[in-house]
């Protein structure tokens, strides 16, 4: 059967974010901004990074994105991820790796209302006549520089964004514990791109990723969307197979 | 009705040589099983890649094994990937030719573009062009074997006049297919008067919409060969038992690790945005499906396990809606023993097959055994 990520998260929960129930708010995140580059990887590189619940993506590719989210309840901030390629179950996922918002509040909003893995530093987004740049800084140095090259429009429905995993603590039947939390926002697209991917600065370590090397590139897209951070729906086992292990927490939305 | 093998070729990790060796075997036993019985074809893939999905990167050569083993089951190359990047059109030309010869006039020839990143990213071929080389690919290869000599000017590839050889065993040439996953390429089957060689599980509903279009459209066709091959084949999982519930189960089984694998291949538009990919193909139907590789949910309807009422039941609604060819999935990561692949084949024949028999008799004699 497929293979398995070997991480084991239970043997670390000090380093998860930590949740202080299940019940999240959904944030509606109207005209986002956001570049997305999918780089082929190494799998060497990134087995011990995916939970033992899940399938790695083969071949091993993650992506990068900058987003611009000009509103959201604690105001505007950028944010840039770090996605492993994956699946839970029969379903692609991207597990997050790391983060970087461009506000303290949204970094400790989204740490502890979805489990992002994410920490407060400097994201910018940029758009220039043949390029969108996305970069992040932490603690004053840089992390990421990043860039969709050559932007040529496409349809919104070419693109697809792929469903989120990110592993938090959070309280469960009594207790406090290690697990996977489903992130599944929607898009409703406005304008999409597409381009190539061109990053020139990548520092791994700072992504939690630290022996991950950028190989080969896929594509790149930049969209406005509308978009969200829905209520946790699903949470899973860290340890069992994702279709073994699958918690639902509330019923899915009405307009699914 | 026509009954046909379909095989992906799925092997079990680790693997080892001698595993990836029986594997081949098995499927080899089964094929010569499947001539004395009565079977109407055999396919095989081209997938690359794949890791458990499909180890079956070389079909031509595997086909080749089929042809000499056997004496009358026709063999499907099924499919060839019509991308510059996987296959040179002179070379797809020659080799179809040369199996063709081999086997004695037996040959079909099922074309497509393949699906997943995993290939096309593998190969370097570029995901937005892969409809319009296989366009130019299949307009091509009926010229290639019926004109003396060819020379060609195109988009994707070219060569100056030269005589490709050999020259198909079939006159005029091969039966020509197409691979059907995503939504409307059974539209592009129609209008160049191709074989829809149907991929997907797609329930009773959807798929008698696609073969009520198929048929309507290819009444109008301008045929990229000498003829036209109108002829609707599905695909489906075969495991045939004496008790029903036995035989569910193992059905089940088989689908569901099928399933589970499948999905967790890269399609294509997962990863890569182009308007050549804005269908998953049969993804969407696999994942719902397939919950996890022991899942126990109902899968989709009109899958030919059980015992032979049921699917004689099954197979009868197939033709029904108008399928014309059902080929069968008989394993998946050696799931099913194979034995009793080999014991569900019989079975089939036995108690299946007559019913569905163009002339009477034609399966009783080899069912027998």
């Amino acid at each position: 059967m497929p293979l398995y990520g070997s991480l084991d998260i239970t043997q670390s929960p000090a380093r998860l974010p930590t949740l202080a129930n299940l019940d999240t708010e959904a944030w509606t995140l109207p005209k986002a901004e956001m570049i997305q580059l999918l780089i082929e990887v190494p799998r060497t590189t990134t087995e011990s990074l995916l939970p033992k619940a899940m399938h790695p993506a083969l071949p091993s590719y993650v992506a990068l994105a900058v987003t611009k989210y000009p509103e959201s309840p604690v105001g505007p901030f950028n944010l840039a991820v770090l996605r492993l390629g994956s699946r839970a179950g029969a379903h692609p996922r991207g597990f997050l790796l790391g983060a970087v918002a461009s506000s303290p509040a949204a970094a400790e909003a989204l740490r502890t209302r979805w489990g992002f893995p994410v920490e407060a530093g400097e994201v910018k987004f940029l758009r220039r006549h043949d390029r969108i740049i996305g970069t992040a800084k932490k603690d004053g140095k840089t992390i990421l520089d990043c860039a969709l090259v050559d932007p040529q429009p496409v349809a919104g429905n070419d693109v697809q964004y792929i469903n989120w995993v990110t592993a938090a603590n959070a309280p469960l039947d009594g207790q406090t514990q290690p697990m996977l939390i489903q992130v599944d926002p929607k898009y409703t697209f406005y304008k999409a791109e597409r381009g190539k991917p061109q990053v020139s600065a990548f520092d791994a370590a700072a992504w939690h990723a630290p022996n991950v090397t950028l190989a080969d590139p896929i594509i790149g897209t930049c969209c406005t969307v509308d978009t969200d951070l829905p209520r946790i729906r699903f949470v899973m086992d860290p340890l069992k197979p994702v279709f073994q292990g699958t918690r639902r927490i509330r019923e899915s939305r009405a307009d699914e | 009705m026509k009954f046909g093998l379909f095989y992906e070729i799925s092997i079990p990790r680790p693997w080892t040589p001698e595993k990836e060796r029986t594997v081949y075997n098995n499927c080899l036993e089964q094929v010569k099983l499947a001539d004395e019985l009565g079977f109407d074809h055999v396919w095989a893939v081209e997938h690359h890649f794949l890791e458990e999905y499909s180890h079956c990167s070389a079909p031509e050569l595997f086909l080749t094994a089929c042809a000499v083993l056997t004496k009358r089951i026709q063999v499907g190359h099924g499919i060839v990937v019509c991308v510059p990047e996987f296959n040179h059109p002179i070379k797809i030309a020659e080799r179809t030719a040369t199996l063709d010869l081999l086997s004695g006039g037996r040959l079909h020839v099922g074309t497509g573009r393949s699906a997943t990143w995993t290939e096309l990213g593998g190969f370097g071929a570029n995901p937005d062009t892969t409809k319009k080389s296989w366009d130019e690919f299949v307009r091509c290869l009926p010229k290639m074997w019926m004109q003396e000599t060819f020379s060609y000017q195109g988009e994707f590839w070219s060569m100056p006049e030269r005589t490709i050889l050999p020259k198909p065993y079939q006159k005029p040439h091969p039966p020509m297919w197409v691979a059907v996953t995503s939504p409307g390429t059974e539209i592009d089957a129609a209008d160049r008067g191709l074989g829809s060689l149907g991929l997907s599980f797609a329930g009773f509903e959807e798929q008698e919409k696609k073969i009520k279009e198929y048929r309507r459209r290819i009444q109008s066709c301008e045929p990229v060969g000498a003829f036209v091959n109108e002829q609707v084949a599905t695909t489906n999982f075969l495991f045939c038992h004496e008790d029903e519930k036995t035989g569910v189960e193992m059905g089940k089984k088989l689908g569901n690790t099928f399933n589970y694998l499948a999905t967790q291949l890269i399609s294509t538009r997962e990863v890569y945005s182009s308007p050549s990919y804005q269908s998953l193909g049969l993804l969407p139907a696999l994942r719902r499906a397939a919950t996890g590789p022991d899942a126990n949910e109902q899968q989709t309807e009109g899958m030919a396990y059980g015992d032979p009422a049921r699917i004689i039941r099954a197979v009868k609604k197939w033709e029904s809606l108008g399928v014309d060819c059902i080929n069968f999935i008989l394993n998946a990561n050696e799931v099913v023993p194979q034995d009793q692949v080999m014991a569900s084949l019989r079975l089939f024949a036995k108690e299946v097959m007559p019913h569905f028999a163009k002339k009477p008799g034609h399966v009783a004699a080899a069912a027998g055994e």
